[in-house]
């Protein structure tokens, strides 16, 4: 990957300014280069959220952002806005109890019973009532499915199997996984009335018997519901009080995905969960303000938003970490996620300050995006500015790879405006274009969008060096982010002189998910490149040991085919990922140098 | 639209089959010729037609991008930042524009005189509100004529009952040559010729020229089957176009003198090969054709003198085609459905010319007849 792109590096300088047009502006790559390298330096270890790392590139923000005129917004002191946020979960020495035909046990110690990282803090007692799965599906899926359906379970405790049935056909996988959610499942069982969920890894399932893992969730409140996962061994101590039938036999029963097999109650058997939950809160800060219009007429709209988010991983400690074995703990200097967005907004608002402008620029940068888009939400929430005064949002996330000057815009289906808007920004800069509808993307686009602000994603593709230390300031492609900024900087204009504001339409979602990363179990270690519009998925590279890799999956292929679906996009292979058994072979079917081949991947458990 | 029959047109908006980004290593590619290619369109369902002012720093082209008008209507693109106005009344249909050097006027063909014409709009708005699909057709509308924009308005330039488009300049901006199918209109034809009017009025077109101001118009060339899509040599001495057989179904690139003499076939592939424009240089002649496949469009240069087989430039499924070098000669324009929808849009890469003149070096001679 590096030798690639340090020949397309040299190639492109070379070949950027030939033909009619007249040369682009003087370049600013040494600005450019300079913020990405601060950012991405050791001293900031990362820029994790609520840390000193984050504190650092704070202050250096702040200080770049006043040079240029970035005046504070109304209501706000400086530069920051704080949010709270949950840094971490852990279990407080929780401690559950049986109480059956006389006799009590008592189980503590995290191996044995602990509180799921959405659980609220207390203590709960009642009987007990096995719901097989735990799990049901919407009216609109294409099947029926619902746990509950002949279970009153109003003011009791739910016993239920994680996962979803282990036997089901691949398409029924694939709708049960979408539905397996650990939040999603909570929030049936509490709006059925039951006290407490207790699930437990059943015997034919990967990680059997093991408690689950209090996992990264970084909202700030449980799900108001007391939850916890038990060991296999505790749920074969409680089911010694059910006549007729042991936890294995009861998962078999269900793993066929007959929906008419249902649960029962354990009747005789009272648990009391005393569930503690200790959340670590942190602040985290956005760094938000604005460059003044220059014009004094009413205008409808009064903002227009520029956006990048300068967090990323710390030391990789959060559960978004790639990094290979031999990486683990090392500094995620995130270069390109997304030092390289923040230098181009940087660069945007200079070039922006010294031309005219009959809207206000809004210039944030987010923090706690790698934590689940935290930053930008609560700045909505906030209401600092509300977003219907806010014309248009442009977002910059890794921006500093671009190879054979390909660059991609996301989100174009949010207004009918992009269209004229990009053509007309691109027609004298002359990047390579990739246009995409989708809004729904995992980056602060995904907030304003869902606040009805028409957004524009800028973006240039996933590689191997995404997620791990790797992610240096090094391998940035400088001469292409100046473009890019370049052209971020012509569409901000443009919208910032706009008669009337661009209108905002809803795409709808591809996707109606009631899973989490919970219910996406297998792994394969492609990386999709979203940069180059094909039919199929497009990889960008694989990661090293991964399954893919294993299978002779290489950087370039084409996936046309997994396990027996067709994949014409990532939404498919999405799908058919959340299909396959981990473990299980499958076959995929790939181009490569438009040739057609078959491999076999095992998918393994996603950690 | 130059040149699209209605039989390439349907190819053209074909989704492609396969856009693949892998080049290969050994054999000829893309890059061979082209390079830094990116679209230069993204609105509206289609554009195509780019053609160049004498300094490079505007375009004239077509595009269907106007809520309320589902037809091509004309713009000029300033490349230098990226603004486009509209030329053309808004109305009806248009196509073919052409910059006329010197003055900066641009000719183009318009039905928007038809009083019918908002009513077809609409009908074809209707058509496609009730979810039908229907694969884009050109219909030779006889009410088209050629216009030239005048001071914020369009003079027409050309009256006569048939389809009149496909207009280019001479290099001395004094010359129109254009395609018009008037022949079909202005005699009586035989039982067999008025059945070939209702099927295909294409094979009555023929190549056409006047003066800049519509006056003298004269017949070019005489026979049967549709003659389209004509330029002028870059210096002047020659036409350069493209002759469908009688049933339409093959097409060969053709010269001749500006006064309709010393005809010569440069092409002879037994499949489509039309929209030919010839290089700066005068060294060679880009045109398209459909060689590898029905539905697949590639670019090709041959030599002026036509003496050589022809080189391929592109190498992608789909569309590829009517090509425009910019004057300097150093990029290539097309029309291409590359990025994977329906709609053609077009493109615009580095042109190595360098490149193309050792490639057409070393090809072998035409077996010819």
């Amino acid at each position: 990957m590096t030798d690639r792109y340090r020949l397309t590096f040299s190639s492109a300088s070379v070949l950027l300014l030939l033909g009619a047009l007249p040369s682009p502006v003087p370049a600013s790559t040494e600005s450019l280069r300079e913020d990405v390298s601060f950012l991405a330096s050791e001293a900031l270890e990362g820029r994790l959220t609520g840390t000193e790392g984050e504190a650092q590139a704070h202050v250096y923000l702040v200080s770049r952002l006043e040079k240029v005129g970035v005046r504070s917004l109304p209501g706000l002191e400086g530069l920051s806005h704080s949010f709270d946020f949950t840094a971490g979960t852990n279990d407080g020495g929780s401690v559950l109890t049986l109480k059956a035909e006389g006799v009590s046990e008592q189980w503590t110690g995290t191996d044995k019973f602990q509180a799921l990282s959405l659980s609220d803090s207390g203590t709960v007692s009642g009987e007990v009532v096995f719901a097989g799965y735990g799990l049901v599906l919407p009216e609109s899926a294409t099947f029926g499915y619902d746990s509950y359906a002949t279970l009153d379970v109003d003011g009791k405790i739910v016993l239920a199997l994680r996962y979803f049935p282990e036997d089901v056909e691949q398409e029924t996988r694939a709708e049960l996984s979408r539905y397996s959610g650990l939040r999603y499942r909570a929030m049936q069982a509490r709006e059925r009335g039951a006290k407490a969920l207790v699930l437990v890894t059943g015997p034919n399932s990967p990680n059997a018997g093991e408690t689950i893992a209090m996992s990264f969730d970084s909202a700030i409140a449980g799900s108001g519901l007391i939850a916890g996962s038990i060991s296999g061994e505790v749920a074969d101590r409680l089911f010694d009080f059910v006549a007729d039938k042991s936890l294995a036999e009861a998962q078999t029963a269900l793993d066929g995905g007959n929906p008419h097999i249902t649960g029962f109650e354990m009747p005789g058997i009272e648990l009391t969960l005393d569930v503690k939950v200790e959340r670590e809160h942190r602040v985290g800060h956005n760094i938000v303000g604005v460059l003044p219009r220059t014009g004094d007429g009413d205008i409808d709209k009064p903002y227009v938003m520029l956006g990048a988010h300068y967090d990323h991983l710390g030391r990789g400690g959060g559960g978004n970490s790639l990094a290979r074995k031999d990486e683990v703990g090392g500094i995620h200097y995130g270069a390109d996620d997304n030092a390289s967005g923040v230098a181009a907004v940087l660069d945007i608002v200079e070039r922006l300050a010294s031309r005219e402008r009959q809207r206000d620029l809004l210039v944030a940068l987010w923090s706690g995006e790698e934590l689940g888009v935290l930053g930008s939400n609560a700045f909505i929430d906030s209401a600092t500015v509300t977003t219907d005064q806010v014309a248009a949002y442009v977002n910059f996330d890794m921006v500093g790879r671009s190879r054979d000057n390909k660059l991609a815009l996301r989100a174009m289906g949010s207004s009918t405006i992009w269209p004229r808007l990009v053509e007309q920004a691109n027609v004298p800069v002359g990047l390579d274009l990739t246009v995409g509808e989708d809004p729904y993307l995992p980056t602060d686009t995904l907030a304003l969008n869902q606040a009805e602000v028409p957004s524009l994603d800028f973006f240039t593709g996933s590689h191997e060096d995404y997620h791990r230390p790797t992610d240096t300031a090094d391998l940035i492609n400088y001469e292409d982010l100046d473009r890019i900024a370049q052209l971020g900087s012509a569409v901000t204009s443009k919208l910032l002189n706009l008669d009337s504001a661009p209108d905002f339409v809803k795409v709808q979602p591809k996707t109606n998910t009631g899973g989490d990363r919970d219910s996406v179990r297998a792994f394969t270690g492609t990386i999709p490149d979203y940069t180059t519009e094909v039919e199929g998925l497009l990889l960008s590279g694989v990661i090293e040991g991964g399954p893919a890799d294993d299978a002779g999956i290489q950087g370039g292929d084409i996936i046309v085919e997994f396990a027996g679906q067709t994949i014409t996009n990532i939404y498919d292979y999405t799908y058919a990922l959340d299909a396959v058994k981990v473990d299980m072979p499958v076959t995929v079917v790939l181009l490569r140098d438009g040739e057609r081949t078959e491999v076999t991947v095992t998918p393994r458990a996603r950690e | 639209m130059r040149s699209y029959r209605s039989a390439v047109a349907l190819l053209a908006t074909l989704t492609p089959l396969f856009a693949s980004p892998l080049a290969s290593d050994e054999g000829p590619s893309e890059s061979d010729f082209l390079s830094r290619t990116r679209r230069l369109t993204f609105e509206g369902r289609r554009a195509g037609e780019g053609y160049f002012s004498p300094d490079g720093r505007q375009m004239v082209f077509q595009s269907e991008r106007e809520a309320g008008n589902p037809f091509y209507q004309i713009y000029r693109l300033d490349l230098t930042t990226g603004d486009t106005e509209r030329i053309s009344p808004g109305h009806g249909k248009t196509t073919c524009p052409f910059i006329q050097p010197g003055t900066g006027a641009v000719e183009f063909a318009s039905t928007h005189h038809d009083s019918r014409s908002l009513e077809l709009q609409q009908q074809e708005l209707d058509f496609r509100a009730s979810g039908e699909e229907r694969r884009y057709a050109w219909d030779y509308d006889p009410e088209m004529d050629i216009y030239v924009t005048e001071a914020g308005d369009a003079r027409r330039l050309t009256d006569a009952r048939g389809y009149d488009a496909e207009g280019s300049y001479s290099p001395d901006g004094q010359w129109i040559v254009f395609s018009s199918m008037r022949d079909a209109y202005n005699r009586e034809l035989t039982a067999e010729e008025a059945a070939k009017l209702e099927t295909d009025p294409s094979y009555f077109g023929e190549i056409y020229i006047m003066r800049a101001d519509g006056s003298g118009q004269t017949r070019l060339t005489d026979v049967p089957g549709y003659d389209g899509g004509p330029f002028f040599f870059p210096d002047g001495s020659r036409i350069i176009w493209r002759r469908f057989d009688e049933e339409g179904l093959t097409a060969n690139v053709f010269s001749m003198n500006p006064d309709g003499s010393d005809v010569r076939q440069l092409t002879d592939f037994g499949s489509m090969s039309w929209a030919p424009y010839v290089h700066p240089s005068g060294e060679y002649v880009f045109f398209a054709s459909n060689k590898l496949g029905f539905g697949n469009f590639e670019i090709f240069i041959v030599d002026t003198a036509g003496t050589k087989e022809p080189v391929q430039v592109t190498y992608t499924d789909g569309f590829d085609g009517l090509p425009v070098p910019t004057p300097d000669g150093k990029q290539l324009a097309w029309t291409s459905t590359r990025h994977g929808r329906d709609g053609g849009q077009i493109y615009l890469g580095q042109w190595n010319h360098e490149a193309a003149m050792v490639a057409l070096a070393a090809a072998p001679a035409r077996n010819s007849e």
